[in-house]
This record gives C-alpha cells, structure tokens and sequence, in this order.
C-alpha cells in the first residue's frame, strides 16, 4: 500500500466537491440543496488542510477556520430566508421559487 | 516517538470509542432481529395505541417558531465561543510580550457581538412571551 | 495502521454524501441532515489524520453541533409533507451526472498530472492549538476582527427577518 499523500486527500476533496455539485444540480428541495452547498464547502476545507499539514503551513488551517465560521452564519442567514419564503409562499421546492414578485 | 505520532496516538480511545458505540448499536439491532420472536402483523395491529382511540394526523410535531431564532442566535454566540478556545490557550504566552495585542484583538471582537446582543435583546429576540 | 484509517474515513465520508444527496430509500431531508452529520464527523477524522486536532473540534463543535441542530430545526418548522413526493426528474439528473462527474475527472486527471505533493514530507509536529493561535491574534488580527462584524451583520440579519411574528 503506497503512503497516504497529498493527491488522495485532494482526490476525495474533489469526489465531495462533485458530490455536492451534484445534489444542487438534481436536487429540487432547497434545503437539500443547502445541505449539497455545506458539503461542497466541507470539500474546500479538506483541500485547504491537507494543503496547510503537507507544505508545512499553518496559513490554510487558518483559512479554514474563517470558513467555518462564515459558512455558519452563511446557514443562520440563509435558513431565516428559506423560513420567510415559506410563510409567503408555502413551499420549499425551487421550482415554485420562480417569481420575484407573486 | 517522535512527538506527532503521540498526539495522534491521544485519539486512540476516541477510536475505540466509536467502535464500541457503533458495535454495540449494530448488534443490539441484530441480536434482536436474531432471538426476538416474530409477532403477527396486520394492519389494524400495526396503528399506534391511543388509548383505544384511533390517532389522527401525523407524528411529527411542527415546532413553534419561537425556537428557530433563538437556536440561530446560538450558533453565533457559539462560533464566538469557538474562537476563544485558541485566545484563551495562548493567551498567557502572549500577555507578556504583546499585551496590547491579545487583549485588544479580544476585547474588539467582543464589544462588536455584544452591540448584535444588544440589537437582538431590543428586537425582543429572547422573549418567549409572545 | 494511518493508511487503513484514512481509506476507512474516505469511504466514509463519500458514501454519505452519496446518501446525502440521493437517498434510494427515502427522501426524508431529515435522513439527509442525519447523513451530513455522519459526513461531518468522518471529515473530523480525516482532520484528525492531518494532524488539525483544533479544526476537528471545531467541526464537531460548529457543524455537528450547531449547524445541523439548526438544519433539523428547519426541516421539523416547516410541512414536508408533501414535498417528498416529487421525483427527480430523469433527464436533469443523467445530465447532472454527466457534468458532475465530468468536472470530477477533470479535476482528478489534472491533480494527477500536476504531480501535486510530490516529495512533500508531512510536517512533523504541527497543527497545535497554540501554534494556531498565535498566528490567529498576531498576522490574523485583521481579519479575526472583520469576522466579528460577519457575525454581527448575520444576526442582525437572522433579527430582522424573522422580526416579523416577534413584534
């Protein structure tokens, strides 16, 4: 078994990042497809680490916790938005989310 | 042992942690699928027991909205909370040398998310009256 | 022993994506949310396997703990009920596939050839909470400090938009 290396992390980094990509291209319920952006965002932090831990710098594991903290408040801004669209319109399914206006 | 081998060896118990959980959850399932007897079903027996009535409605409960804004305003006060876990850690160090810095770069950040709780108090955020 | 946990925690993590987003035996969101959590907790081993013991906290601690209370939160305010029922629709999701897994190859096909971390050696004691830190308060000051006014425009944000049923 050949020792773990930079390329397998980024490799995973990259199938998660696809993964998420995929569920906000099929996915039609918007809460789903906010959990598919959390993952594509959990993809970026892999990167960034195992970048910081293979070239010896602490800067990416920096990087990621800034990451962390404005996906954070990235979900408590966007599920207060998810909430108020479905007072008004009574659905969370991006295809009735069509109109700006009613 | 060179000293990175030894921090990761401080996660060995959470590891085993794990196994254990996961083991005992997986054969608590199987093992009574395995030994459990295998009761008759239908439909009638299968409905939840109210009492002899029959239950109406689903069994999820919808939670008022009161809850949701105060575990939103949680999950910020908490990332502040996560950001003085390293302050406090280093804060002995550098109290020394960079006084100024570890104290101001804190205090900064804290007087910013106490105007926010602030606002959220004025707004009536916390009252769970209404 | 590090190499078996890391395929073990891979594997992990990208089975659970894969449920994440395409569930073959229920479309429940809440049996989404429960697979994230999942993901979340095995990327914390992963980060504990690159030696950032402080991230892998804080993943726990912010995205098991508070984010995904909120996301089930969320899904249990509003009705589902009916949502669940609507299918995915055939054509999008063979062309999603097709452009996700496009973008996949090419990405793995040019890490490959781009030879990315050849001859890097891991660091050899790194990643503490202190080292962290003290990068975090003295070249990171600036941008520690405009993360508090993030914070601060998120909730008064959160606030004002669900002012409405407060007053």
């Amino acid at each position: 078994m050949t020792p773990v290396g930079l390329q397998h992390y980024l490799v995973v980094s990259v199938l998660l990042f696809c993964l998420g990509l995929l569920g906000v291209l099929v996915r039609r319920n918007v809460l789903v497809i906010y959990m598919s952006l959390e993952l594509m965002l959990n993809a970026a932090n892999l990167a960034l680490t195992a970048f910081s831990r293979f070239n010896n710098n602490l800067d990416g594991q920096i990087i990621v916790f800034f990451i962390i903290t404005v996906a954070a408040s990235e979900v408590a801004v966007g599920l207060a938005l998810i909430v108020a669209l479905y007072r008004r319109r009574h659905t969370t399914h991006v295809e009735d989310m069509t109109a700006l206006k009613n | 042992m060179d000293p990175s081998k030894s921090q990761l060896m401080q996660y060995v118990p959470v590891l085993m942690l794990a196994v254990v959980a996961v083991l005992f959850s997986a054969g608590t399932l199987a093992a009574s699928s395995l030994l459990g007897k295998r009761a008759r079903r239908s439909a009638v027996k299968d409905t939840a027991y109210e009492c002899g009535m029959l239950p109406v409605g689903e069994g999820n409960t919808r939670l008022s909205i009161k809850f949701y804004l105060v575990a939103m305003l949680f999950i910020l006060f908490d990332i502040e909370v996560v950001f003085l876990y390293p302050w406090a850690v280093n804060f002995k160090g550098m109290i020394r040398e960079q006084p100024g810095l570890i104290f101001g770069s804190m205090a900064g950040f804290m007087v910013v998310l106490f105007i926010g709780y602030i606002y959220a108090l004025k707004k009536g955020a916390f009252d769970w009256k209404q | 022993m590090q190499a078996c946990l890391f395929y073990l925690f891979a594997a992990l993590t990208l089975l659970c994506g894969v449920l994440v987003i395409a569930n073959p035996f229920t479309r429940n969101p809440v049996t989404s949310a429960m697979f994230l959590v999942l993901t979340i907790v095995s990327l914390a081993g992963l980060f504990v396997l690159l030696h950032a013991f402080f991230l892998a906290a804080v993943q726990i601690l912010v995205y098991a703990g508070a984010v995904m209370v909120l996301f089930l939160f969320v899904i249990m305010l509003l009705d589902l009920k009916e949502e669940e029922r609507r299918k995915i629709k055939a054509g999008a999701g063979v062309l999603g596939l097709a452009a996700a897994g496009g973008i996949a190859l090419l990405m793995i096909a040019v890490i490959r050839q781009s030879n990315a971390g050849v001859g890097l050696k891991p660091a050899s004691a790194e990643g503490s909470t202190l080292d962290l830190g003290k990068r975090l308060f003295t070249d990171y000051a600036l941008p520690f400090e405009l993360i508090s006014l993030v914070l601060l425009v998120a909730m008064i944000g959160t606030v004002l938009l669900s002012k409405k049923d407060l007053k």
